[in-house]
């Protein structure tokens, strides 16, 4: 009796595992996936991944820093894919010696998403002021914004509303209520109360600033 | 060393080493060896200031100027940087290597959420003459300038103070629509930004 009730509790934590420990234990498996799918997506989260690490820091949270440990986990994933289908395209020596030069960068886009994922060590060391008086001084800098209901942005999606060719700042992450929305696409739609993480200059912050909290009619 | 004088070396790392993955993507996207070689150098000027700022740390500590929460945040800030640097050279790396690039690779560079282009500068232009700082070009286009051929010589990473003249070369990263854009402001077809 007393060991089921050991079991139940055991498996009632298992089912709160967190998303980058399913990652890490689900199993590899072949999947027909190209090698450019596969190297766009590590591109890209090679980049995404500093600035939530950064983010995490800046604004001590452990939710943005859970999805940069599940971002490292699924790099991993990825590098391990795109070894397999690489190996599985190369016919000839030609290929072969292409397709090296294309796994040394998976390589290396990994390598920039473990680094991302060391700073998080930080979380419980930095001294708070340490890393924003760093940070204070970078050409761009991550800032928070939150959307008013009288902006004219909500509703809308980031597509059309053209944030970052409008102002150059780039959305990192967006916060709805309770729940996460990261490297949001084109087709995401800002709501009123949402909370912006983006990246951008100082002078691109206070443009978007003014749009979202609904001082100024339009982006420009 | 004073503490805000090691503070703004690791901020300095930390910048150039995302300018420098930027700038090895870009030698793949253009085969553009120049460039490829200017992460080499930037990764061996890296590597130094990545010893120095180790050093300073911990005379900074022995000495009682620093305190053991920063010394340990400011080295693996900087070591961080150190390992995205390394990472930007195995990158540049293929480009240098006597080996044909595999089509893909363009391919995947260019169909990043970040994209990577290479504008030149027309007569016509409004960009001619004027300062990246007058232009705005981050917070009008979305466009960020990582370098530039300026006839022979070039630039990367340039500042406020860069000025863009007529048949410049500009490598920029940006948004999609932010590209176009700035093609049509290059080309003098766009007079006002």
């Amino acid at each position: 009796m007393k060991n089921e009730n050991h079991r139940k509790s055991f498996l009632g934590r298992l089912q709160r595992t967190p998303q980058w420990k399913k990652e890490e234990l689900a199993e590899i498996e072949y999947e027909p996936v190209s090698v450019k799918e596969l190297l766009t997506e590590m591109k890209d989260i090679s980049e995404l991944i500093i600035d939530l690490a950064y983010s995490a820091l800046l604004f001590n949270s452990t939710e943005i820093a859970e999805e940069v440990k599940y971002l490292e986990v699924r790099m991993d994933r990825l590098n391990y894919e795109i070894r397999i289908t690489a190996m599985m395209a190369a016919r000839t020596k030609e290929d072969a010696e292409q397709l090296a030069g294309i796994l040394q960068i998976a390589q290396a886009a990994e390598k920039i998403s473990n680094s991302a994922g060391d700073l998080l060590v930080l979380m419980n060391l930095q001294p708070k002021d340490l890393l924003p008086r760093i940070l204070e001084n970078a050409d761009e800098r991550i800032f928070r914004i939150k959307a008013s209901e009288q902006s004219r942005a909500c509703t809308q999606s980031i597509g059309s509303l053209r944030i970052e060719s409008e102002t150059g700042m780039r959305v990192i992450a967006i916060r709805r209520k309770n729940c996460w929305i990261y490297n949001p696409q084109s087709d995401n739609t800002l709501q009123a109360n949402d909370i912006l993480i983006v990246r951008g200059t100082d002078e691109g912050f206070e443009n978007l600033n003014d749009f979202l909290q609904g001082k100024q009619e339009v982006l420009d | 060393m004073k503490q805000e004088t090691l503070e703004s070396l690791v901020l300095d790392i930390i910048e150039k080493s995302e300018l420098m993955v930027d700038l090895s993507y870009s030698s793949l996207l253009y085969d553009n060896t120049t460039i490829a070689k200017e992460v080499y150098d930037l990764e061996q000027h890296i590597d130094q200031q990545f010893e120095k700022i180790h050093q300073d740390v911990f005379e900074g500590v022995k000495k009682g100027t620093l305190t053991v929460k920063d010394a340990r945040a400011l080295s693996k800030l900087a070591r961080a940087g150190e390992e995205i640097a390394d990472a930007a050279r195995e990158i540049a790396d293929v480009q240098l290597r006597d080996v044909e690039l595999h089509p893909i690779l363009k391919m995947s560079i260019r169909e990043s959420d970040e994209i990577i282009s290479k504008i030149l500068v027309s007569s016509e232009s409004m960009l001619c003459g004027k300062t990246l700082g007058e232009l705005k070009l981050g917070s009008e286009t979305g466009m960020t300038v990582i370098a530039m051929r300026h006839q022979h010589r070039w630039l990367y990473g340039p500042t406020k103070n860069t000025r863009i003249d007529a048949d410049d070369v500009l490598f920029v990263k940006g948004p999609e629509d932010g590209e176009a854009h700035l093609i049509e402001i290059a080309e003098g077809q766009i007079q006002e930004i």
